[in-house]
């Protein structure tokens, strides 16, 4: 795909995203925060954070006492999940916006997922799988590391060791990560651990032994799960975006040359099956504002690639400053 | 061919029976989505047990007319696995998704909604 192509669908979604802010807002009412945090994640990667403060602010004037947030932000029962997204979108859009307020909020979501982690390593939330779930507190922890916010760090790092441990040691012999419950197939998960988790350490200190095979391994499950048509998981919009993303950083920082035709015959399917705003979660299904959020973030993801220095999309993920 | 949950909603004072589609439209193993009063509702023929349940799955939203269907007489959402009976939308899950009453008379289907 041509780069000016990119560039116009992206100023093209861009504009029906704002056109939906209402959609999205926490400063237009009450929101299901896992939206607002894929719609923050748009800004930051869209370069436009430093025109939505309030929106920031109004995050932070949602958190929970113990540091974390609800799903719905006039809920007050915080959960894992849901918590790291929200905190990871605090922590890197201070970067840009340098304002205390947030600076407290995130090292309150610090204490909060210290205080939340189980003694095997792994964090738990109704919701989602356990490994789906550790893999956004580590997330979250990658960036703390990356951007060395010293709040509590020696425990911060012991934290995030174990929750990187918990998942390498879950992983399968065939490079897949599973749970029966939540991700029968392996696809979305193993997309999700490789990219949110692992492949971090190797950008931050290479503290964790076996993150590099762990990675390349896992990486080579999702070349070998893609559809013929460049699809995953039976045409499931989501699960494709989050698998052509996760290869754009992995194969980056492993140096892996391999992942172009697999990241390529993916964004094309994704943009082949996109509606005429936004996207669905399966081809021909509505367009909803979570599926669009990703959409753009994986064209922005994409932009970013394309560049010639490997960190310019590898900082897309927060790991590097 | 019987219907999956009709009868068995006797408090529902403000719900009538609506037309859904033929009943060959759905034949064994067979599904299909409707809507129904703008809801979207996934039907599901189960061995000649027909099973109405809201196509939204309360999570994330996933279809879960494209679900995956154990022998049990659930479904599983495509999107994160979340899964409901279809007999009265029960979950092990934090949710509890919309079920149907079902009926079939003079070749239609119909759904209480």
């Amino acid at each position: 795909m041509q780069l000016e192509q990119s560039d116009k669908l992206i100023k093209d979604e861009y504009a029906f995203f704002l056109q939906e802010k209402n959609g999205w807002s926490l400063t237009a009412g009450p929101q299901d925060l896992e939206l607002v945090a894929h719609a923050l994640r748009v800004l930051l990667h869209a370069r436009t954070t430093p025109d939505f403060l309030a929106d920031y602010l109004a995050l932070v004037d949602c958190q929970g006492e113990d540091g974390g947030w609800s799903p719905f932000s006039a809920d007050r029962e915080s959960t894992v999940w849901v918590s790291a997204f929200c905190g990871l979108m605090l922590i890197r859009g201070n970067r840009l916006l340098h304002h205390e307020r947030l600076a407290r909020s995130v090292r309150k979501a610090i204490d909060y997922f210290l205080a939340a982690q189980q003694p095997d390593g792994r964090w738990v939330d109704p919701r989602w799988a356990d490994l789906d779930t550790t893999s956004h507190p580590v997330s979250f922890f990658n960036v703390v590391l990356a951007l060395d916010e010293p709040h509590r760090r020696s425990d911060v790092l012991r934290a995030w060791e174990r929750g990187a441990r918990f998942i390498l040691d879950h992983q399968s012999a065939d490079g897949g990560w599973y749970d029966n419950d939540f991700h029968p197939s392996g696809v979305e998960i193993t997309a999700h651990l490789i990219q949110d988790a692992l492949v971090a350490d190797l950008v931050i200190d290479n503290r964790v032994n076996g993150v590099r095979e762990s990675c390349a391994k896992g990486a080579s499950k999702l070349y070998e799960w893609q559809a013929a048509d460049g699809s995953w998981d039976e045409e499931n919009v989501d699960h494709t975006m989050d698998c052509t993303r996760s290869l754009m950083v992995v194969t980056r920082i492993l140096g892996d040359g391999g992942g172009e035709e697999s990241i390529m015959r993916g964004l094309r399917w994704i943009i082949a099956n996109k509606n005429p705003q936004g996207w669905g979660d399966f081809p021909g299904m509505e367009t909803n504002l979570e599926r669009t959020c990703d959409g753009l973030d994986t064209l922005l993801k994409y932009k970013a690639y394309r560049n010639e220095n490997p960190r310019d999309v590898v900082r897309l993920w927060g790991y590097v400053p | 061919m019987s219907s999956g949950s009709g009868g068995m909603f006797p408090e529902m004072a403000a719900q009538y029976w609506v037309t859904a589609c033929r009943v060959e439209e759905l034949p064994p193993g067979g599904r299909k989505l409707v809507k129904v009063n703008n809801i979207e509702i996934a039907l599901f023929n189960l061995k000649g047990v027909i099973y109405a349940i809201k196509n939204r799955c309360p999570h994330r939203s996933g279809p879960l007319i494209r679900g995956f269907i154990d022998p049990a007489g659930g479904i599983k959402c495509p999107m994160h696995g979340w899964r409901f009976d279809l007999r009265d939308g029960s979950s092990e899950r934090p949710a509890q998704a919309a079920v149907y009453p079902v009926k079939v008379e003079s070749g239609l289907l119909y759904l209480c909604v």
